[in-house]
């Protein structure tokens, strides 16, 4: 007779969301640079927002940050980057 | 009028009910429920709340008190103006209110709560989802049953459950007649929804934990502490979100207190870290179990711990209040001595500090001193907190002397600083960029930089063999309430 077991893993239905469509050009959007608050991340951000700027003709950047890197990022920090067309997260050490 | 909303699935909810209920002898209270009519009048009974309640099912109260998070409490005149509010759980504010409205306090100190403790996110301000959603399961406050797995008997039971569930090591197969005789240790209803564990927020049924602790070991009688351990690393302060990620060392240390230290056979004496009793070890690899099958912090995935920590397999202490000449730690961070709790502590592993031929306290902590200014790295400064491990004969050494745990902790404090010329030349490395921030004194003559940001940040605890003067040293990760703050639970 089989032996019958209580599944001890997670069962718990996870959210599918279905991936934004892939941007096909850089050109005239807006995008958001996340720092997550390690202390290297503004250097790398301020580097690929002035690469984006002029290499990929970006129209604007919006600039957030997490007020640590420990949590996931706040509401009050999603709010900021809500509008832009996508967002790149980011951190350096 | 007191008006308070809450949700009936908010574990700091219904840590304050009991206290509304005093209030609400002598003075009008009301009650603003987020939640449905069934799981409200559950809620009622279970906690005999003693006033009215009125349900908010399109929000549209909680949108006018404009709260955030839940519990709120707001007094309010006769006029209908708004005097006070406050949200989450907090002894103070309740006996400030209870005293304006002209009663006495209602929250004692040393009632076995915690001083204080944040809440949950107003239900209005949580993100809409559909269905069958983590959310949705917790607003029920009842989750899914576990599904049953047959393993045929061709199948060695060992072997499945080695691959299909836990870590490296075997487990215990948890067989229905095993979680039903480790659900026989609690009086919880097996489908009770406990907490939902960081970072994929897997649903920790009662019946769930009962499997892991199966695997992990554990007797029946454990689901006693097994059911707060489960609410405490979910604790929004201790941020398993984050420690369960980090590239660091963290793993929650467990330290157990009071009697049932004893009633469950915990050990606190020699090899109090290793393999020295079952209690210790079952319950730490129980709530590892708990977190990597339920929580998914995976070390082959999200648990991105570049070292990882032994203690990731079981890290469970018991103090040795016994030999402790002070408080113990549960008492300190306010509960009676008699009662039993739980504390958490997100940590690396023990860092040795030996010294066998001190005679009196300065040369005892002195060693300790230079073990802790290295926590983190050695030029980093006030981001960190540290455990102490005192062993018996270390703190023997130094109550013999008439010292108090509170000149140990702010001998400690005073005395563990970074030399300022640890800085020079390194203008680049970690905790140089901060200095602006650092407080300069002299110790034994030399210019340093202080090490911790308060007395507070330094954690004391007695415990191990009483032979041998070994004292150890548990770096923090990121810490405060920018990282991961210690938490303590009562165990019932």
């Amino acid at each position: 007779m089989p032996t019958k077991l209580v599944n001890p893993m997670n069962e718990t239905p996870a959210r599918v969301a279905a991936p934004p469509v892939r941007m096909r050009e850089l050109k005239g959007t807006t995008l958001g640079l996340l720092d997550i608050s390690k202390p290297g991340g503004s250097f790398f951000l301020d580097r690929l927002e002035k690469l984006l700027k002029e290499r990929f003709q970006i129209q604007n950047v919006v600039r957030a940050s997490k007020p640590t890197y420990t949590k996931p990022a706040p509401e009050n920090v999603i709010e900021q980057l809500r509008g832009v067309d996508a967002v790149i997260e980011a951190l350096a050490d | 009028m007191l008006v308070v909303l809450f949700e009936t699935d908010c574990p700091t909810c219904q840590m304050t009910i009991p206290y509304l209920n005093k209030l609400a002898r002598s003075v009008p209270v009301i009650g603003i429920s987020q939640d449905d009519q069934a799981s409200t009048e559950r809620f009622k009974e279970q906690l005999a709340v003693k006033f009215p309640v009125q349900l908010d099912p399109d929000f549209s109260l909680s949108r006018s008190f404009d709260v955030a998070f839940v519990p709120t409490l707001c007094l309010i005149d006769r006029d209908g103006r708004l005097l006070q509010s406050h949200f989450g759980f907090d002894k103070a504010a309740l006996n400030a209110i209870a005293v304006r409205m002209g009663c006495g306090p209602v929250a004692d100190e040393f009632d076995g709560q915690p001083a204080s403790k944040p809440g949950c996110m107003s239900r209005h301000l949580e993100p809409k989802t559909d269905g069958d959603s983590p959310v949705s399961a917790m607003r029920s406050g009842r989750g899914s049953p576990a599904s049953i797995v047959e393993v045929s008997d061709e199948d060695d039971l060992v072997e499945y459950c080695f691959r299909a569930f836990g870590d490296a090591l075997p487990v215990v197969p948890p067989t229905t007649e095993r979680v039903d005789k480790m659900l026989s240790g609690t009086t919880l209803e097996r489908m009770e929804v406990i907490a939902h564990i960081p970072p994929c927020y897997g649903e920790a049924t009662v019946e769930k934990i009962a499997a892991n602790a199966v695997m992990a070991g554990c007797v029946p009688e454990m689901m006693r502490i097994l059911v707060p351990l489960v609410r405490a690393v979910c604790d929004e302060r201790f941020n398993v979100h984050g420690a369960q990620a980090t590239t660091h060392f963290a793993a929650p240390l467990i330290i157990i207190n009071g009697p049932v230290r004893h009633e469950l056979g915990f050990a606190c004496r020699q090899n109090v870290f290793s393999n020295v009793a079952r209690a210790n070890s079952t319950l730490g690899r129980a709530l590892q179990l708990i977190l990597l099958n339920l929580g998914g912090a995976r070390p082959e995935g999200i648990d991105m711990s570049t070292l990882g920590n032994p203690g990731k397999f079981s890290y469970c202490i018991a103090e040795h209040e016994e030999e402790n000449p002070w408080e113990p730690l549960h008492v300190e961070r306010g509960f009676q001595l008699r009662q039993s709790a739980l504390t958490l502590f997100a940590g690396e592993a023990p860092h040795g500090v030996s010294e066998h031929n001190a005679r009196g306290p300065e040369q005892v902590l002195k060693s300790i001193c230079y073990a802790l200014a290295t926590v983190w790295t050695h030029r980093s400064c006030l981001s960190s907190e540290a455990v102490v491990i005192l062993c018996p004969e270390h703190a023997r050494t130094i109550h013999r002397a008439g010292w108090t745990k509170q000149n140990v902790r702010d001998f400690l404090f005073e005395n563990t600083g970074v030399p300022l010329r640890a800085y020079e030349n390194a203008a680049d490395a970690e905790g140089s960029q901060r200095t602006s921030n650092y407080q300069e004194i002299l110790i034994d003559g030399d210019r340093c930089y202080r090490k911790f940001a308060s007395p507070e940040a330094i954690k004391l605890v007695v415990t191990g063999g009483t032979a041998g003067k070994f004292s150890a040293v548990i770096g923090s990760w990121a810490a405060g309430p920018r990282g991961s703050e210690m938490v303590t639970y009562p165990v019932p």
